[in-house]
């Protein structure tokens, strides 16, 4: 009877050796992974970051933004403001081809922002265009857009996947769910959901490259599994979002990490609509009582730093000079004997394991808020039942990891105008906000619009209806012999058309 | 999977009458020895967790000593947020404790109740209760866990629903199959005989004999709550932080396993000497109440 | 026998029907809205006649009897429906992951028994020695510990000590590579397997030892027989009667619930694919694979039941 366990031992030695023997089978696809997966495939209503990644290398806006997050062409070649900020003159690359072969012309500019702007798409990044009043296309390689009012962030709006460039026949088709006809660096061969997502080059690009054959983008869900398939040498490349694990890899001499200060922004949300929040002094003074590096060490192992609204680098302000910026236990106290409000209690809404460190950053925000006599309960939903509750606004105060964009307008303009159409999740505006809005809109000098968009950190982080915490790092990470891939702070994968696999 | 019954009535019924020895018998069985001491470190751990007799705060944050090993002062070394790990362990231990015990017991007295009454009753109750339970038992447990908990939110008490509701057809399946097999044996032909009311008969005869096998799968489920538990943590989808659960602590920590291991270590090790008392408590029961081994070692 | 086969298929229907029952209210019930679960925070973005216009889509603007009775007239000709997230018939997709799930389990168990039975043989003829000690303390260390925890530490020995997690993330089918395949599963088996070792084991080792004092065994004894040939010929088949029901529970839980494991190793399972389709809010995903899995439990504990009753004389089904 002891033959059977001698088998099973000879089984699993043969196993291990033949894994040993295989595991590389070399070639020139960069195989990457990542735990989430791709949602769907229509570049102008996909918002998910998963979905993004897939299909900013399949599909190409008219500009996209580079490592320093500076507008540079990409469908289109230059592009000229009027004076007034009132026209917007695109010229486009010639000999670009999309996948099925045809060429790219001014009529596909005009139908894609046609398509983009029809309400019945449902396209996620609209109200950033609404002030296309109309579009010529004087021949067949310029597009004029003609605006109906001055908007300088137009330009760095068009640096988005949502304002791809798809084909007019696609668009007549209809049909963007089965497949991708773009005029990206890589074409889709095939989407396996919640496995593998399989691209070859496109030889016909107009860029230089790509430089490997194709690029397989596997899920696999656990991010240690992740860390542990790159260790094993498994896959060339991965993206990560959990610091704890990123950080692992930190002194690890065999795998390069690469880790860029985010746009997104970890904050909790406050719900100015809701007693006691309305308060002023009651939301200035939790202001004052976090500490925000603390969340941040602790949260996140220090990985990140300290911010205000804006994480954009070009904007950014010295953190300290914002209100209540260090903490400020006496003061937090005087702002609540002043707001003539009793010692409350509040529940935030944490997604579970969206952002990783969530429900870390609200432990720590519990015990510091416990400190000025606020009891804060928390509430983990699973995401969807969370996503819900945000969006009806149906919370005391929320712990969440918003997206950030290259430019403070279309960044903010959702939440902090009297129109945008997320004012039902901030819940608070004041005729300043508005204003500054407005004036930074229509300002194109950068020296005045920085001095606007300061003056507007400066009185968003007063009145305090939100307090933003910390902004962390987009963490990549890969083997050595992947050369030519540019880490950003929009976490892009565009450049994997520059990479090469240097074995 | 109740065929076993039938084979053992007569035996059944004299385990009443050994009933008084059990805990001397049991402590000859060296496994059952070894179970009832773990099983009783576990519950006095849990009380000082209960009573709050933890070295600090459990849910104390010490900024400054964030993830320090073990040491003079924070004997399990601190956590993320520098809180002690001894301390959340034992806090943990009540925690676990609470939400096993009433699990099991709302459980097994569902379980019993509906398997009592469907084997009482015969018929078409028992078809349709059993049925029932056939209905609930057809999902794999830690599944249909999961889906109890995600209707109802995360949190220990949903926790505590989702399993006792999962455990329930397993405890209702044990207790059923003795009182079939008893309602066919003389004696209680003979109260009813005599004119015994069927409520009587089922609490002075009946009941009793479902006993035996009631407590082995009591101290078996125990162990399996308990799993469910970490396994619903390592989800998202038990204790709400910073409750101090096992299953939390080893979910919040699993990434820093590597750098930071007694976080894991601990915790792991709690999860399994408790899980390992009540296995080991439940075989010595098994050995000791179930009459086929017995005379035996 | 037959008679007992056919009744106990007659029970199986109530049983499918309660389930479906209980799945489709189940899922209806779990808070959160289809159109969010999908789009995710762009729901935000959609007017009130788009919403309703996505919920005609998906079915749910009709009552929910009507809901049911389309659902469960589809199930019965086969046809569960579309699923919303992979655009695919679910039928398809269950068709797609359950041989990775069914493989896994079955290599679980194989692995299990392999090692359980030895062991608990060897542990049930030398018992109460310094080995079945160790045996019995091996097989509780299975038991005891999550499987999340095991499964998490050899995918960390496996790629920092020994540098390989073969193909990772990149799941290869049976038939498209066996070895490449078989590479991939044996360490999520091993995970799974390790603990329902430790199950057969004590199973095993009690029923042997239960055995081996039975007036048969001691009859073979004192015939003279090899005590090699009455442990394997006698006393075995007998013992081994409950660790057949022992697999068949097992194999029945492992079927659906193996989706930790599966997402540590990223195996395309089935326990995966209805877990993240809770979390999307797939409807049809959710009641046709949980109506699958139910189902394939339940005609396994029909078969364990007919197995033990050819395993064992003493059981009779006809009466």
């Amino acid at each position: 009877m002891f033959k059977s366990l001698r088998f099973l031992f000879l089984l699993i030695a043969v196993v291990l050796a033949f894994g040993t023997a295989l595991a590389q089978d070399g070639g020139s696809t960069l195989v990457m992974a990542r735990a989430a997966d791709t949602t769907g495939l229509d570049p102008h209503t996909q918002t998910a970051f998963a979905s993004l990644r897939l299909l900013e290398l399949v599909y190409e806006p008219l500009v996209v933004l580079d490592a320093d997050l500076n507008i540079v062409p990409a469908l289109a070649e230059s592009w000229e403001f009027s004076d007034d900020a009132m026209t917007l003159t695109m010229t486009l690359r010639q000999g670009v081809k999309f996948h099925d072969g045809s060429d790219l012309t001014a009529a596909d500019v005009v139908a894609s922002f046609t398509r983009i702007l029809d309400e019945a798409t449902g396209a996620a990044a609209r109200a950033n265009y609404l002030s296309i009043a109309s579009m010529d296309t004087p021949d067949d390689y310029t597009v004029v857009f003609n605006l109906s009012t001055a908007d300088v962030p137009l330009l760095a709006a068009m640096a988005s996947v949502n304002a791809s460039i798809v084909s007019s026949e696609a668009i007549a088709a209809g049909d963007f769910s089965a497949t991708a006809i773009g005029t990206g660096p890589f074409i889709l061969d095939e989407w396996i959901p919640e496995e593998v997502t399989r691209l070859s080059a496109n030889a016909e690009w107009w860029g230089e490259g790509p430089f490997v054959d194709g690029v397989e983008m596997r899920v696999i869900p656990d991010e240690a599994s992740i860390l542990a398939a790159l260790r094993a040498g498994e896959i060339d490349f991965a993206l990560l979002n959990d610091p704890l694990v990123a950080t692992l890899l930190r002194g690890d001499e065999s795998i390069v990490l690469n880790a860029v200060p985010a746009l997104a922004y970890h904050v909790l949300q406050l719900n100015p609509s809701r007693a006691p929040m309305d308060i002023l002094e009651v939301r200035q003074a939790m202001s004052c009582a976090i500490d925000r590096q603390e969340v941040l060490d602790t949260a996140s192992l220090g990985e990140g730093a300290v911010t205000g609204p804006l994480t954009i680098p070009a904007y950014h302000v010295d953190p300290s000079t914002f209100f209540c910026y260090t903490k400020d236990l006496a003061k937090a106290q005087e702002l609540m004997a002043a707001s003539g409000v009793e010692p409350f209690t509040l529940k935030t809404i944490v997604a579970n394991a969206e952002p990783p460190t969530a429900l870390s950053e609200a432990q720590s925000i519990q015990a510091q808020l416990a400190e000025i006599g606020i009891t804060l309960e928390i509430e983990p939903l699973e995401l969807s039942v969370y996503v819900d509750r945000w969006l009806a606004g149906d919370f005391d105060a929320a712990v969440a990891l918003n997206g950030g964009r290259p430019d403070p307008y279309t960044m903010y303009v959702r939440y902090w105008t009297s129109t945008g159409n997320l004012q039902g999740v901030a819940n608070y505006i004041d005729e300043t906000l508005d204003s500054l809005m407005a004036a930074g809109r229509a300002e194109p000098d950068f020296a005045a619009r920085l001095d606007i968009f300061t003056q507007f950190q400066q009185h968003l982080t007063e009145v305090s209806p939100w307090l933003w915490l910390y902004s962390g790092y987009e963490y990549t990470a890969h083997q050595p012999y992947v050369v030519g891939f540019e880490p950003n702070a929009t976490d892009s994968l565009y450049s994997f058309a520059k990479v090469s696999l240097e074995r | 999977m109740t065929v076993s019954a039938q084979s053992q009535p007569s035996e059944l019924h004299q385990t009443r009458r050994r009933q008084p020895g059990v805990l001397r018998r049991l402590l000859k069985n060296l496994s059952g020895t070894a179970g009832l001491l773990l099983v009783i470190f576990y519950v006095g751990v849990g009380v000082m967790g209960v009573m709050g007799a933890t070295p600090f705060p459990p849910n104390e944050q010490h900024a400054r000593d964030r993830l320090q090993p073990p040491s003079a002062v924070y004997i399990m070394g601190t956590d993320l947020f520098g809180r002690d790990l001894a301390s959340r362990v034992i806090a943990g231990a009540a925690h676990s404790l609470r939400v096993a015990v009433t699990s099991v017991t709302l459980a097994g007295l569902a379980g019993t109740l509906l398997g009592v009454t469907a084997g009482f009753a015969g018929g078409w109750v028992d078809s349709l209760l059993m049925r029932l339970m056939d209905v609930f038992f057809a999902f794999p447990a830690l599944l249909l866990a999961l889906v109890i908990v995600t209707i109802l939110g995360p949190g220990t008490e949903n926790a505590i629903i989702a399993i006792a509701i999962v455990y329930t057809p397993i405890f209702a399946r044990v207790a059923r199959a003795p009182v079939l097999a008893v309602k066919q044996m003389e004696f209680v032909m003979a109260a009813r005989c005599i004119g015994g009311s069927s409520i009587r008969v089922l609490f002075r005869h009946v009941m009793p004999n479902t006993l035996a096998p009631l407590i082995v799968q009591i101290s078996l489920a125990l162990s399996w709550s308990l799993l469910t538990e970490a396994g619903l943590s390592f989800l998202g989808l038990g204790a709400i932080p910073p409750m101090s659960s096992w299953g939390v602590m080893l979910n919040e920590h699993r990434a820093l396993a590597e750098n930071a291991p007694w976080l894991i270590l601990y915790p792991g090790a709690a999860i399994a000497l408790a899980v390992l008392g009540f296995n080991l408590l439940g075989d010595g029961l098994r050995d000791v109440l179930d009459p086929r081994l017995r005379g035996r070692k | 026998m037959r008679r007992y086969l056919l009744q106990r298929l007659f029970a199986f229907l109530p049983i499918l029907i309660g389930v479906s029952l209980l799945v489709f209210t189940a899922i209806r019930l779990i808070p959160g809205d289809v159109i969010t679960a999908t789009l995710g925070t762009e729901a935000g973005m959609l007017t009130d006649a788009q919403r309703e216009s996505l919920r005609s889509y998906y079915g749910l603007d009709r009552p929910v009897v009507e809901q049911y009775a389309r659902w469960a007239a589809g199930a019965v000709t086969g046809d569960l429906g579309v699923s919303t997230r992979h655009g695919k018939p679910v039928t398809d997709l269950i068709g797609d992951r359950f041989p990775v799930t069914l493989q896994l389990a079955l290599m679980a168990v194989t692995l299990a028994l392999l090692v359980g039975i030895p062991l608990g043989i060897l542990a049930a003829v030398r018992h109460n020695t310094v080995f079945d000690l160790f045996v019995r303390m091996l097989a509780l260390a299975g038991l005891v510990m999550p499987g999340f925890l095991v499964g998490t530490l050899i995918i960390y020995l496996l790629s920092t000590v020994f540098g390989v997690l073969p193909n990772a993330g990149n799941f290869v089918r049976f038939n498209e590579d066996p070895g490449l395949n078989l590479r991939q599963m044996i360490f999520p088996a091993i995970t799974l397997g390790f603990a329902f070792s430790a199950s057969v084991m004590r199973m095993t080792r009690s029923s042997m030892l239960e055995v081996l004092g039975d007036d048969y065994v001691r009859t073979a004894r004192g015939k003279g027989l090899r005590e090699r040939r009455v442990i394997t010929q006698h006393a075995l088949r007998n013992a081994l009667i409950p660790v057949v029901t022992l697999v068949g529970v097992e194999m029945g839980y492992l079927l659906g619930g193996t989706f930790i494991i599966e997402t540590l190793f990223s195996l395309p399972g089935l326990g995966r694919l209805l877990v993240n389709a809770i979390s999307q809010r797939d409807y049809a995903l959710v009641q046709g694979a949980t109506l699958f899995i139910a189902s394939v439990f339940v005609l396994i504990n029909l078969l364990v039941d007919l197995v033990y009753a050819a395993v064992d004389p003493r059981i009779s089904y006809d009466r």
